[in-house]
C-alpha cells in the first residue's frame, strides 16, 4: 500500500517535471520569439532576412499579413542557425538522409545536386549565345571560343552514380550548336581537389592547367610565365554550401596568385565607375569572399595591363567562375574585358565594348547553362 | 507553434473556469481566421444555422416540423460545402458533357470546411434523433465547432463526445503531460516523417522517366505520408485536446496491420466512417434491406465518402474501388482470406491502399492509370535508375522508421518494458529525454523549412 503511494507520489513528480521542463523551453522560446530584434541578414545563408510586416487592415483582409508573418517568423525564429544546423545533423547523421537541403557530401567535398538536364535551356544558352555572336562577332570575323566549366557533379555525383547532368550531352549540345567556335576541352584539367570543399568554386591556386589550356587554345601560352605567388587570406573561407546546408563542412582557404603583372594590372568597373586591383582585398572579410576575384559580380569590367609584351585583347563572356581564371590569362592580352550578360543585356553591350579584333571566349559553368534563362 | 499555442495556453490555464470557454472561442476563431480571414464569417454563419434550427427541433421534437428544421440546416450546410467544393467540378463536368464552355469560377475553398460541416451537422442530426438536448448557449456551441486543435483536419468531433467537457472538464498534470506527449508526437510524425516523405514524393513528380522502382518507391512514400501526416494531426488534436481538458477519440488505429480491407478501414480515419455508417448507411437501412438495395448503400456511401475526400473523379474512383473490394470481401473474398496465411492477408491489403492511394494522389485519371501501369512495368519505363537508388538509399531509415511506427511494435514494446523494474527506471528518464529532444528537432525542422500545410487541409 505505502509502495504504491510512493509510486503514485514519484509518478505524480514526475510529471510535474516533465511538464515543466516541456512548457518551461517552449514558453522560452515563445518569448524570445516575440521580443528578439530583427536581425537584417543571415551570414551564414549569405542572404536577407524577412521582416515584420505592417499591419494594416488590408493586408489582414487578403490574408498577405499573415504569410509574410509566418516568413518573418520563420527566418527570425531565436538560435535559426543552431536549429537548422540541428536539423542537417538529424537528416545527415541521425536518419542517415545523403543530402540537406539538397547538398550532398562526398569525401568531403559537398555539392549540390543539379539535375535533370534540361536540354531547352542548354538550347536556350546556345541561342543566347549565337545573338551575340551574330550581333558582334560574326561581321568582324573575330576568333571565337568556347569552353564549359564542369561544376562540382561532374567529379563527384555523376562518376559515384548520384542523380546528376548527363553531361556527355551537355558538352555535345554546346559543342554541335556553336559551330562558329573552337570549343576548348577544360574537362581533363581539373578534379574535385580543384574546387573549394564547402563552396561551388573552383580554387585558383588549382587552375595553372586550365588556364594552360585555355592559353593554348588561344594562342598565347607562350606569353605565359606560369610564375605566380600564393598569398593566403588570414581568415578561413565558408563557402555557400555551408550555410545552406548547415552540415559541419570543413572551412576551405582562399588563395589568389600574383606576379608583377596581376599587380601591376587595374580593373575599372562599369558599373561603379572605379578602378581597382585585380584581387579586391577588402572583400576577403565580406559575406562573400570570393569576391575577392575581380571584386565579384560585375556586368562589365575591363582589365588593362600596362606590363603586356603584346597589343593583343581578349573579351570573356562569363559567370562567376570567370573571375579567377582570368587573371592568370593576364600575360597574354593587353587588356582582358569581360562581360558577364546576366546583369547587362546582350543589346546593350555594343554601347560599351567595341569589337574589332580581339579573341573572343565564352566561358560558362554548367549550372548557368542549365538555367540559362538567366542570360539576358 | 511557437507564437500562438504557447500564449494561448498560458491564458487559458490562467483565466477562471467560467472564461476558459471564450478564451477557447476567441483563440480559435483568431487561428481560423489567421489564413483567410473571410472564412471565418462563412463558420460563424453556419453556427448560426445550426444553432438556431437545434433550438426549433428540440422545440417541434417529435413533430413533422422538427424535420423541416433538420432539412433547412442540413440543407443549408450542403449547398454550402457544395458551393466551395464542388461548383468547378460541376461546371467542368456540365462543359464536358454538354460541350457548353461555362467558365470555372476559381473558389477558394475555406480549409476544414469538409471537417467542421460534417460536424456541425452531426450535432443537428443527433438533437433531432434526441440523443442530445440542444446547446442553449450560442458561445458554447461555437466553442464546440471551432476548437482549434482539431478545426481544420480532424478527426470528425461529434457534439455527443463533447458536450459534457463543454460544460465541465477535468484539468491535471498528468493529463497535460499525456497531452504534451501526444501533441509531440504528432508533431513529429507531421513534421520528420510525413513532411520527408512527401519530399521524396516531389521528387518523383519532378522526374522525368521514373523507372519502375522509383514509382514504387513513389506509392509506398505517398502511402506512408499520407498516413503520417493525417494521423499525426490527429494525434496533435487529440493531445492538444487533453491539455485543454477534452477527450477525442481517436481516428486511426494502425491501419496498416489490417488483413481486409473491410478492417482496414475499421481503422484508418475512422471519425469519418462511422459518421457515414451513422449518419448515412444505417438511415439507409445497412444491411437490413434487400441485397440489391443493400449493395446499392455500399456504392452511395462510398461514392460520398470518396467526393468527400476531393472534388475529382480520382478521388470518387477511390471511394468506389473500395466499395468494390467491400463488397468482394463480404461476398467471397473474406472466405478466402480467412483461409490464407496472415502475411498474404497483408500483401493483400498493402497492395490495395497503395494503389489505391496513386489514384488519390494522381492529378486525374489518367496520370494515375499511367503511374499504375509502370509500376508494374509497362509504358516503358526502366527497372531501376540512378535516380532511384540513390532516392532508396537516402529514405531507407525513414522508410524504415515509418514502417516500423506504422505498426503497434514500438508502443507494445514501450509497455512490456514499463512491466520490468530496471527497465521502467531508465524510461522515466528516457521519456522525458525523448520527449524535449523531439521538441527540439520538431522546432529545428520548422524553422528549417517552407512552409508545409497538412495533406488533409485541402478537405
Amino acid at each position: 500500500m505505502q509502495a504504491n503511494e510512493q509510486t503514485q507520489a514519484n509518478q505524480k513528480k514526475s510529471n510535474f517535471i516533465i511538464v515543466l521542463s516541456i512548457c518551461s523551453i517552449w514558453l522560452i522560446l515563445c518569448v524570445v520569439a516575440w521580443f528578439k530584434t530583427p536581425e537584417a541578414t543571415s551570414e551564414s545563408e549569405r542572404r536577407k532576412l524577412a521582416q515584420a510586416p505592417e499591419l494594416k487592415l488590408e493586408t489582414v483582409a487578403n490574408g498577405t499579413y499573415m504569410k509574410d508573418f509566418e516568413t518573418y517568423a520563420q527566418d527570425q525564429f531565436p538560435l535559426r542557425f543552431p536549429f537548422r544546423q540541428l536539423k542537417a545533423y538529424t537528416r545527415f547523421y541521425g536518419l542517415r538522409q545523403l543530402d540537406s537541403n539538397e547538398i550532398y557530401v562526398l569525401d568531403g567535398f559537398a555539392a549540390k545536386q543539379e539535375y535533370p538536364l534540361k536540354e531547352n535551356e542548354i538550347l536556350l544558352a546556345t541561342t543566347r549565345i549565337r545573338y551575340l555572336y551574330e550581333k558582334y562577332l560574326e561581321a568582324q570575323d573575330l576568333n571565337v571560343f568556347i569552353s564549359v566549366i564542369p561544376d562540382k557533379n561532374y567529379y563527384l555525383g555523376y562518376q559515384q552514380a548520384y542523380p546528376s547532368l548527363d553531361y556527355e550531352r551537355l558538352f555535345s549540345l554546346i559543342q554541335d550548336n556553336t559551330e562558329y567556335a573552337t570549343y576548348i576541352d577544360i574537362t581533363g584539367a581539373l578534379a574535385i581537389e580543384d574546387y573549394y570543399a564547402s563552396d561551388i568554386h573552383w580554387k585558383q591556386e588549382s587552375l595553372r592547367d586550365v588556364a594552360q589550356v585555355l592559353a593554348k587554345s588561344l594562342g598565347i601560352a607562350d606569353s605565359l610565365s606560369g610564375t605566380y605567388y600564393a598569398q593566403e587570406a588570414a581568415t578561413a573561407f565558408y563557402g555557400v554550401y555551408r550555410g545552406q546546408s548547415a552540415l559541419p563542412l570543413k572551412p576551405d582557404q582562399i588563395r589568389y596568385l600574383t606576379n608583377e603583372t596581376t599587380e601591376a594590372a587595374t580593373v575599372f568597373n562599369y558599373e561603379t565607375g572605379q578602378t581597382t586591383p585585380v584581387y579586391d582585398l577588402p572583400k576577403l572579410d565580406s559575406r562573400d569572399p570570393y569576391d575577392v576575384y575581380l571584386s565579384g559580380a560585375s556586368p562589365l569590367l575591363v582589365i588593362d595591363n600596362p606590363l603586356a609584351q603584346e597589343s593583343r585583347e581578349l573579351i570573356i563572356f562569363r559567370d562567376s567562375f570567370g573571375s579567377s581564371v582570368t587573371p592568370l590569362l593576364l600575360e597574354g592580352y593587353r587588356k582582358i574585358t569581360l562581360i558577364d550578360t546576366r546583369y547587362i543585356a546582350s543589346d546593350l553591350v555594343g554601347n560599351y565594348v567595341t569589337f574589332t579584333d580581339q579573341d573572343v571566349l565564352f566561358l560558362y559553368n554548367t549550372l548557368l547553362l542549365n538555367s540559362a534563362t538567366m542570360l539576358k | 507553434m511557437y507564437y500562438f499555442f504557447p500564449l494561448v495556453l498560458l491564458i487559458y490555464f490562467l483565466v477562471p473556469f467560467r472564461a476558459k470557454n471564450p478564451v477557447l472561442l476567441i483563440a480559435s476563431l483568431i487561428f481560423y481566421g489567421w489564413g483567410e480571414p473571410i472564412n471565418v464569417v462563412y463558420m460563424l454563419l453556419s453556427i448560426a444555422v445550426h444553432y438556431v434550427c437545434g433550438l426549433l427541433i428540440e422545440r417541434d421534437f417529435g413533430q413533422s416540423r422538427a424535420k423541416l428544421w433538420l432539412i433547412l440546416a442540413t440543407v443549408f450546410s450542403l449547398v454550402l460545402l457544395g458551393y466551395f467544393k464542388y461548383t468547378d467540378f460541376l461546371i467542368e463536368n456540365v462543359n464536358f458533357i454538354l460541350g457548353t464552355h461555362f467558365p470555372l469560377q476559381n473558389i477558394v475553398l475555406p480549409i476544414g470546411v469538409s471537417f467542421y460541416t460534417f460536424q456541425i451537422m452531426s450535432y443537428t442530426f443527433d438533437v433531432y434523433r434526441g440523443e442530445t438536448p440542444a446547446q442553449k448557449n450560442i458561445f458554447t456551441l461555437a466553442t464546440y465547432l471551432s476548437l482549434f486543435p482539431q478545426l481544420i483536419a480532424g478527426p470528425i468531433v461529434r457534439y455527443v463526445d463533447v458536450a459534457a467537457e463543454l460544460v465541465r472538464r477535468e484539468h491535471s498534470v498528468a493529463r497535460m503531460r499525456l497531452g504534451l506527449r501526444r501533441f509531440l508526437l504528432g508533431l513529429g510524425k507531421k513534421v520528420i516523417l510525413a513532411n520527408s516523405l512527401g519530399e521524396l514524393c516531389q521528387h518523383f513528380q519532378n522526374a522525368e522517366n521514373p523507372s519502375v522502382l522509383f514509382h514504387w518507391l513513389y506509392a509506398a512514400a505517398f502511402t506512408l505520408q499520407i498516413y503520417f501526416d493525417f494521423s499525426g494531426y490527429s494525434d496533435m488534436a487529440i493531445g492538444m485536446g487533453k491539455l485543454l481538458g477534452f477527450n477525442f477519440l481517436e481516428n486511426f488505429n494502425y491501419p496498416f496491420i489490417a488483413r481486409s480491407i473491410t478492417e482496414f478501414w475499421r481503422r484508418w480515419h475512422m471519425s469519418l466512417s462511422t459518421w457515414f455508417r451513422d449518419y448515412l448507411y444505417i438511415p439507409l437501412g445497412g444491411n437490413r434491406v434487400s441485397q440489391g438495395r443493400w449493395v446499392l448503400n455500399i456504392l452511395l456511401v462510398w461514392f460520398l465518402t470518396g467526393l468527400w475526400h476531393g472534388a475529382a473523379w480520382n478521388f470518387i474512383f477511390w471511394g468506389l474501388l473500395f466499395a468494390f473490394f467491400l463488397l468482394a470481401e463480404k461476398f467471397w473474398l473474406g472466405k478466402w482470406l480467412s483461409r490464407i496465411p496472415a502475411p498474404l492477408t497483408h500483401i493483400y491489403v498493402l497492395l490495395i491502399v497503395v494503389l489505391s492511394f496513386v489514384l488519390f494522389d494522381a492529378p486525374g485519371l489518367r496520370i494515375a492509370g499511367e503511374r499504375m501501369v509502370a509500376m508494374f512495368g509497362g509504358r516503358g519505363a526502366p527497372l531501376a535508375d540512378t535516380e532511384a537508388i540513390y532516392y532508396l538509399r537516402s529514405y531507407a531509415v525513414i522508410f524504415l522508421l515509418a514502417i516500423i511506427g506504422s505498426t503497434r511494435w514500438p508502443k507494445t514494446t514501450i509497455e512490456r518494458l514499463q512491466k520490468a523494474p530496471l527497465a521502467a527506471k531508465i524510461l522515466t528518464i528516457a521519456e522525458p529525454v525523448m520527449d524535449i529532444s523531439l521538441l527540439l528537432v520538431v522546432t529545428a525542422y520548422l524553422v528549417d523549412s517552407s512552409f508545409n500545410p497538412f495533406l488533409y487541409f485541402r478537405f
